[in-house]
């Protein structure tokens, strides 16, 4: 197999990991599994899906982004020599065999909750003395199980648990 | 069968606490580690897993308390200790409230601060070559803001686990001094001379700081691709093309930092004893009759040390030695 085909399987493993990754309960400005699913889609020759490149549409094109950056003298208040050093501390997308196969076996890791396991806390921290409800109450607001009072809110405010 | 590991002297607060050395080196390795100099940087240790022995470089190492540092240090006069230890013992101060001022507010936040820490034209500490280095993070202050922001929130991790009174209070203290710190920087070291400007920066980390933490304790919580999106958005600025080795060892190093600290006793942590082990060092876990053997020992110690009477009255505390 050429390298060529190998970093193209490889793109196609990394996007069914990151099919794994669990959806994300808010709409955060960038999301990590729409902007890697797409990149990686890229790379390994798949179709975009219909709900990524809807959702890249509603973003400013590169145009857009052109003109206000040629507009300000520094964008966000940052000095053109500092942006430079930033552009240039990016790594950029080039993979080879062994960088693909290094962020397959990366994000199978992650997937595998390798580090959860291998590095088990236990309820010490999980359920901590302090405020032994304190993750499952988030938990549960996010996940949208048990949705506190005002109340239940009010406590947390004054009392701090 | 404890081969204990070379260590630099600035970890040495951890060997101590813990009576043994908490970590060891062997040569299967379920993980590769890092070494430092002439050595395959961190993020290439996926690809060999052949363990050899650690080299550590000391130069540049984090200024640590204690009788090694070598920072001149003040000291109160005789009688004006006295002093302070008759009202403590007279007034039956709580000293384990007294404490978070110097523990979290002071020692805490300074080797929170150290990690990330760098100035432009001077050479990196060994810490903040792993972020800046083998990272690749930009070196900003707003970068820096996010690497402090990690260790803090470890820090509240474990110290929601202390008694609701006094985690409380050191999570307090630390968020104090952090932004009291950030203020500071701002005027002086960042030449700004509005306070308007500094008061709006201050509020922007203010939030930051209250994101990142709810994000990672999401994280932390559920799973390690949770945590690893928690970071990517926070310390990487949710960047493109991010190298997913990247994440994965800074998932490991959140993952294996807060298994020290779960197995450090209250009084311990409470005690400032804790401190970050660097990225370079590869931490393994514990077996089950070292870990008991640990405790036995520090509880060995501390009780040893509540019978003798031995201590001033400042010193004392009430936090629990086995836990």
């Amino acid at each position: 197999m050429s390298s060529y085909q190998t970093v193209r399987a490889g793109a196609k493993q990394v996007v069914k990991l990151l099919e794994k990754f669990p959806e994300e309960p808010f709409k955060y400005l960038v999301s990590f599994k729409t902007t890697q699913l797409e990149r990686f889609s890229r790379i390994a020759g798949l179709p975009i899906s219909q709900k990524d490149s809807s959702e890249l549409s509603n973003k400013a094109s590169i145009d857009t982004i052109k003109d206000v950056v040629n507009r300000t003298s520094g964008p966000l208040g940052l000095q053109k020599d500092m942006l430079k050093k930033m552009q240039a501390a990016i790594p950029h997308d080039q993979f080879s065999e062994t960088s693909m196969k290094e962020q397959v076996n990366a994000l199978s890791n992650l997937v595998g909750n390798k580090y959860k396991t291998y590095y088990d806390v236990g309820d010490k921290l999980y359920k901590p003395a302090g405020n032994p409800e304190y993750y499952q109450r988030i938990i549960d607001d996010i996940q949208g199980k048990k949705k506190e009072n005002i109340l239940d809110g009010l406590r947390t405010v004054f009392m701090g648990r | 069968m404890l081969k204990s590991v070379i260590r630099n002297p600035g970890s040495r607060s951890i060997a101590r606490v813990s009576g043994i050395n908490t970590f060891k080196s062997t040569s299967v390795q379920p993980f590769a580690y890092y070494s430092t100099t002439g050595n395959p940087s961190p993020l290439e240790q996926g690809k060999d897993n052949n363990g050899n022995e650690m080299q550590f470089n000391t130069k540049g190492a984090p200024i640590v308390r204690g009788k090694n540092s070598t920072t001149t240090e003040y000291k109160l006069p005789k009688w004006k200790e006295a002093l302070g230890e008759y009202v403590i013992k007279t007034f039956g101060l709580d000293m384990d409230k007294i404490r978070a001022g110097p523990v979290s507010g002071s020692y805490y936040y300074s080797i929170c601060k150290e990690q990330g820490l760098q100035y432009e034209n001077e050479s990196l500490s060994d810490s903040a070559k792993f972020f800046y280095e083998e990272l690749k993070l930009p070196r900003t202050f707003s970068q820096w803001f996010q690497i402090t922001a990690l260790h803090e929130w470890m820090l509240f991790v474990r110290m929601r686990a202390m008694p609701f009174k006094y985690g409380r209070n050191y999570q307090q203290k630390l968020v104090d001094k952090t932004f009291n710190d950030i203020e500071m920087r701002l005027f002086d070291e960042m030449k700004i001379v509005s306070g308007r400007i500094v008061d709006q920066y201050s509020k922007d980390f203010n939030s930051q700081l209250k994101g990142a933490v709810f994000a990672y304790d999401v994280g932390f919580y559920t799973d390690d691709t949770t945590l690893a999106t928690a970071v990517w958005r926070n310390l990487f600025g949710g960047r493109k093309n991010i190298d997913y080795t990247h994440l994965e060892a800074v998932v490991k190093y959140i993952r294996s930092q807060l298994y020290v600290m779960s197995r450090m006793s209250d009084r311990e942590f409470a005690l400032g004893k804790f401190k970050f082990v660097p990225a370079t060092e590869k931490i393994n876990k514990l077996t089950v009759a070292e870990e008991k053997e640990m405790k036995e020992k520090i509880i060995k110690k501390y009780e040893e040390l509540d019978k003798s009477g031995l201590l001033l009255p400042s010193d004392r505390s009430n936090l629990s030695y086995d836990n």
